[in-house]
């Protein structure tokens, strides 16, 4: 894996050498980008593993990037990410292609773009998820867990397909419109077991269906205030793993509300989702269940290279059953399972314009976002808990 | 070297008693159009426009995000803040939807690759009339 990475690496280093010479003529080497990105984390937790055996202070969190964008004509580009993650038991560092197509823009104007995309596509959802696993353009070392949790984090990267694009530059604001139609990233083992439950594996198979994802934004002019809304159609079928069992289906239809306001010195920031999702003969009666999700978070930058975090966000798997107690009557699982409510603060330091490292402290009640794969016996969880997390980052 | 350079033209626009300097959009002398739109040059800037009226590409030349003249233009001209416009470039090119702009090290460089870059776009601060041999291949473009 290293070696494959090394030689990746070697092999941009030079050709960006090669390209690094002063060539004034505009040829389709003059837009060649090459871009990177490589974060270590260190989690530590009072109870609860997350992101490895956390417990004992855990460095299983880094991630690698590395991309390429050529545009050789100014309407069409061309654009692919390699991404690596190690993430406790869910993510193993496997080299994955992030994105990887061809954007041709159709009208591009003072008016506004008409674009086309075709290939892997990251998923348009919410203010973070375009570039989730890129430590700068995070707000602090994890996402708000409520509505960027890991657990389906899969399902939520890129999609494989058609994205159709626009942007309306007017007087008052520009609007801007993504619509993709693909399908996403259900065949893995920590999205079956979200969806499917710790027998995932014994009960079967996801299989993903055609699938659409939008998302609005709106940003009046000057861009001080953001607001969106993104909204998805995921459809999965499910095939059972013993003989004769009907095949079920998943709908799966998350909504987000996002808005945002920025000042010189801060940035408030706000999204709230509600996740809808049917079951419909998928081991048991068919059966809907709706989660909710909100955070409220505030940045203030004291210094240029200095910013401090706020955050308050909150988690339910269930909005009829928000205690989780109807769910505990039921199952080996507590209660407390079924929310997550985080208190989060952070601080960023960037060192250079590369560089950058963070510290934050999270104080937690209920694991209803923790990372199924690193607890996998529910009862060994505890309610309320303590993380503690230093990143550092390079990036170019 | 180049710093220092940088530095000292900056001090001396900021402090200067006796001479107005003002900030100006530059472009390479091909570029057809006289005036443009804030809108418009804040989606230049922002990366998401990508060609001139004529169909030529855009080529976008900006100073270090820290630097005290591109502090001034994002606020003063485009009326962004420097970190929005960090943000707008670096989920664009970490999702491969967009590129970054090409930073340059000193007014030096700026003037000479806006003047050699067909459909470049650029700024600097101007306090005399334009007549040396670059300033021949480039020209101010009215904000309004």
């Amino acid at each position: 894996m290293f070696v494959k990475i090394l030689k990746l690496m070697t092999v941009i280093v030079l050709v960006s050498l090669f390209l690094k010479r002063p060539v004034h003529s505009l040829t389709w080497k003059d837009t060649t980008q090459i871009h990177g990105f490589a974060s270590q984390g260190l989690m530590l937790t009072s109870d609860n593993n997350f992101f490895g055996d956390s417990e004992d202070g855990s460095f299983d969190f880094r991630e690698l990037g590395l991309n390429l964008s050529i545009r050789p004509t100014p309407d069409l580009q061309f654009s692919i990410q390699g991404l690596s993650r190690w993430a406790g038991e869910a993510n193993d560092g496997n080299l994955r292609l992030d994105y990887g197509f061809l954007d041709y823009s159709l009208i591009e104007n003072e008016a506004g773009t008409l674009g086309l995309r075709i290939g892997r596509v990251k998923n348009p959802l919410g203010f973070y998820n375009d570039t989730r696993d890129v430590a700068f353009t995070r707000p602090s070392i994890l996402l708000p867990q409520s509505i960027y949790f890991d657990r389906t984090r899969n399902l939520a990267l890129s999609s494989d397909g058609v994205n159709i694009y626009t942007e309306y530059r007017k007087g008052f604001g520009n609007i801007f419109y993504d619509l993709e139609v693909g399908y996403p990233k259900v065949d893995n083992q920590e999205t079956e077991l979200a969806f499917l439950g710790p027998n995932a594996a014994e009960l079967g198979k996801l299989d993903p269906r055609i699938s659409y994802i939008s998302r609005i934004t709106f940003e009046p002019t000057g861009g001080r205030t953001r607001f969106s809304l993104s909204g998805a159609l995921v459809n999965i079928k499910f095939k059972p793993a013993s003989m004769g069992t009907k095949e079920g289906n998943i709908r799966f239809r998350p909504l987000i509300f996002s808005a945002q306001y920025n000042t010189e010195f801060w940035s408030l920031t706000s999204e709230y989702a509600l996740r809808y999702s049917r079951f419909e003969d998928v081991g048991k009666p068919t059966f809907s269940i709706t989660g909710e999700s909100y955070y409220l978070q505030w940045s203030y930058r004291f210094l240029d290279n200095l910013e401090a975090l706020l955050r308050y966000d909150v988690l339910y798997q269930n909005r009829d059953d928000r205690s989780g107690d109807r769910f505990a009557a039921t199952s080996s699982a507590p209660n407390y399972s079924r929310f997550a409510k985080d208190w989060t603060m952070g601080l960023r330091w960037d060192i250079t314009s590369s560089w950058m490292s963070r510290i934050e402290y999270h104080y937690v009640d209920g694991t209803g976002w923790l990372p199924l794969l690193d607890n996998p016996r529910a009862s060994e969880t505890n309610r309320y808990w303590h993380l503690f997390s230093i990143l550092i980052s390079y990036r170019f | 070297m180049k710093r220092l350079f940088l530095a000292v033209s900056i001090a001396m626009t900021l402090f200067s008693p006796f001479q107005s300097y003002s900030q100006e959009v530059i472009v390479h002398r091909d570029v057809t159009q006289q005036e443009i739109p804030r809108n418009t040059l804040r989606a230049i800037f922002g990366m998401r426009l990508r060609k001139w009226p004529d169909g030529k590409a855009i080529r976008v030349f900006v100073f270090r995000d820290d630097a005290p003249l591109h502090v001034e233009f994002s606020k003063s001209v485009l009326h962004m803040f420097p970190y929005q416009l960090r943000r707008a470039w670096d989920r664009q090119v970490y999702s491969g939807t967009g590129q970054s702009p090409i930073e340059v090290e000193s007014l030096e460089e700026m003037q000479r690759r806006v003047a050699n870059t067909p459909g470049a776009i650029g700024y600097l601060s101007l306090n005399r009339s334009m007549n040396s041999p670059l300033d021949k291949a480039m020209k101010v473009i009215h904000v309004r």
